[in-house]
């Protein structure tokens, strides 16, 4: 019997999908309510929200083996609305026009851009909307899975939720400092985003390992799989401590020190939270386990 | 309308792969592809245990997942309540795969589709019965109508209790096993 049928490429989507709209939900919130010097912050975020998602939507579409060949049958993809991979397909091809829309906005690139930015706070509120739809989307896409129990929980959204923020600022702040290192000091208040979300989504990644160890033979097959089986270096190494605790630290040193900590430890800190977001998609879709039927 | 099932004695299963054989002829499938899994499982205790085997394929399942989630609707249920998926409208993308808590259905990678166990619908539409069904030596597998309590597969659930396998799932499935 085929083990599981998704792998590395959809893994990448979750994760671009979710940083994508994690970086457009951090430039709203710059643009909106933080005062001039987060602007760096706003812009940088807005560029890379809709190209995140896009290139995730094109591994989701390499992904499709028969839409590869014949691409037409892509049309069918939204034709049963039980389904969420035909929500997917909704949410993201309203999501991915409004982003790349917003980034021409707000950096007023092109005559589209000049146009567009009449209507910025429209392209804003939509856009957030959609952006929340997205990162929670991809966490209800593997909820629904009643082939894998330790899915199946309504905690994987708000997980994936929270790591999509994390992981959508710590992209936004490390396109910040490249476009413009000087603004790193400024990026430091963002840190207090960083401390949030992480605890969120570490509180929300315990309750899911720990509440799965109980609530069915297969759930506990891959939690034990996560925190003391074959994949629990990984886990622990590179989600828990890499991912998560470190930066957490680091994030509330930046907070406090307020600009002076060394720029290569404040972009080291986003590139973490990067790579345990990725890595903490790898290891849910990997430590699938399907129901013991016989 | 029928509704179709199969019953399967795991007791006179001999492990033979007759049925996974004549599934991938009647299916045009290549060796290393399968409809049909025999599972063993060793059962009682030394010295009086055994082996048994356990022939497994797709349920179709009456609440089934796998088309629930299926984007194109190319996974559907047929009158006689055999899932099908549709080969010209299915994209490939794998949800079912994953959806099915039996893992019973696999990916073409050459055709790009996900294809399953059919119930050879074409044979029984004119009036045979599954290639697995006629070809197993030891009479394993009784396909019938579930509805009608006089066929000889709901005489058979009738006097042996036979349960499908996971009915805690919630699937509903159409494949019922008598294993002792
Ligand atoms: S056994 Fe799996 S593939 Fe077959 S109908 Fe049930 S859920 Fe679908
Ligand atoms: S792989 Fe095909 S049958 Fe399966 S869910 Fe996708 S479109 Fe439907």
């Amino acid at each position: 019997m085929p083990e599981s049928a998704w792998g590395w490429l959809i893994v990448v989507y979750l994760f671009l999908a979710g940083s994508g709209s994690g970086a457009f939900l951090a430039a709203v919130y710059c643009d909106l309510l933080a005062p001039d010097w987060s602007k760096s912050l706003a812009k940088a975020g807005s560029l890379i929200a809709g190209p995140l998602v896009a290139i995730g939507t094109v591994c989701l579409v390499l992904d499709l083996e028969a839409g590869l060949w014949e691409p037409w049958r892509q049309v069918y993809l939204a034709k049963n609305l039980s389904s969420m991979i035909a929500w997917g397909v909704i949410i993201l091809s309203g999501f991915i026009p409004i982003a790349l829309l917003y980034a021409a906005a707000l950096n007023e690139i092109t005559f589209i851009g000049k146009i567009a930015k009449k209507y910025i706070r429209i392209l804003e509120y939509v856009g957030s909307l959609l952006a929340v739809a997205t990162a929670t989307y991809t966490g209800v896409l593997i909820a629904v899975v009643n082939g894998v129990p330790f899915w199946n929980t309504p905690m994987m959204p708000v997980l994936f939720l929270a790591s999509a923020i994390s992981t959508g600022l710590a992209a936004a702040m490390i396109v910040a400092a490249i476009i413009d290192i000087d603004t790193i000091k400024t990026l430091s208040n963002f840190a207090l985003g960083h401390v949030i979300f992480l605890a969120v989504e570490a509180l929300v990644l315990m309750l899911l390992v720990f509440m799965s160890l109980t609530r069915s033979t297969e759930a506990a097959i891959s939690a034990n799989m996560l925190i003391s089986g074959v994949l629990s270096p990984y886990f622990w190494v590179l989600v828990v401590i890499l991912g998560i605790v470190i930066p957490f630290i680091l994030s509330i040193v930046e907070y406090y020190e307020y600009g002076e900590m060394p720029k290569t430890l404040v972009i080291g800190s986003d590139l973490l939270v990067l790579m345990g977001g990725m890595s903490l998609r790898a290891l849910i879709i990997f430590s699938a386990t399907p129901p013991q039927i016989v | 309308m029928p509704r179709y099932g199969i019953a399967i004695d795991t007791t006179k299963c001999i492990g033979c792969h007759s049925c996974r054989l004549a599934c991938q002829n009647q299916n045009g499938l290549d060796f290393t592809e399968t409809f049909n899994w025999i599972k063993d499982k060793e059962r009682g205790k030394y010295p009086s245990f055994d082996k048994e085997y356990i022939p497994l394929q797709c349920n179709h399942c009456e609440n089934a997942p796998c088309q629930r989630v299926c984007p194109t609707a190319a996974t559907y249920t047929t009158p006689e309540g055999v899932v099908l998926v549709n080969k010209k409208t299915c994209v490939g993308c794998k949800y079912c795969m994953e959806a099915c808590p039996y893992k019973m259905r696999i990916i073409l990678h050459h055709q790009g589709i996900v294809v399953k166990c059919r119930f050879c619908i074409e044979l029984v539409r004119e009036g045979g019965t599954p290639a697995c069904v006629t070809t197993c030596p030891t009479q394993v597998r009784i396909f019938g109508d579930l509805d009608d309590p006089n066929s000889e597969i709901s005489r058979f659930i009738a006097e042996s209790g036979a349960e499908p396998l996971r009915t805690d799932l919630g699937t509903l499935p159409k494949i019922y096993y008598k294993r002792s």
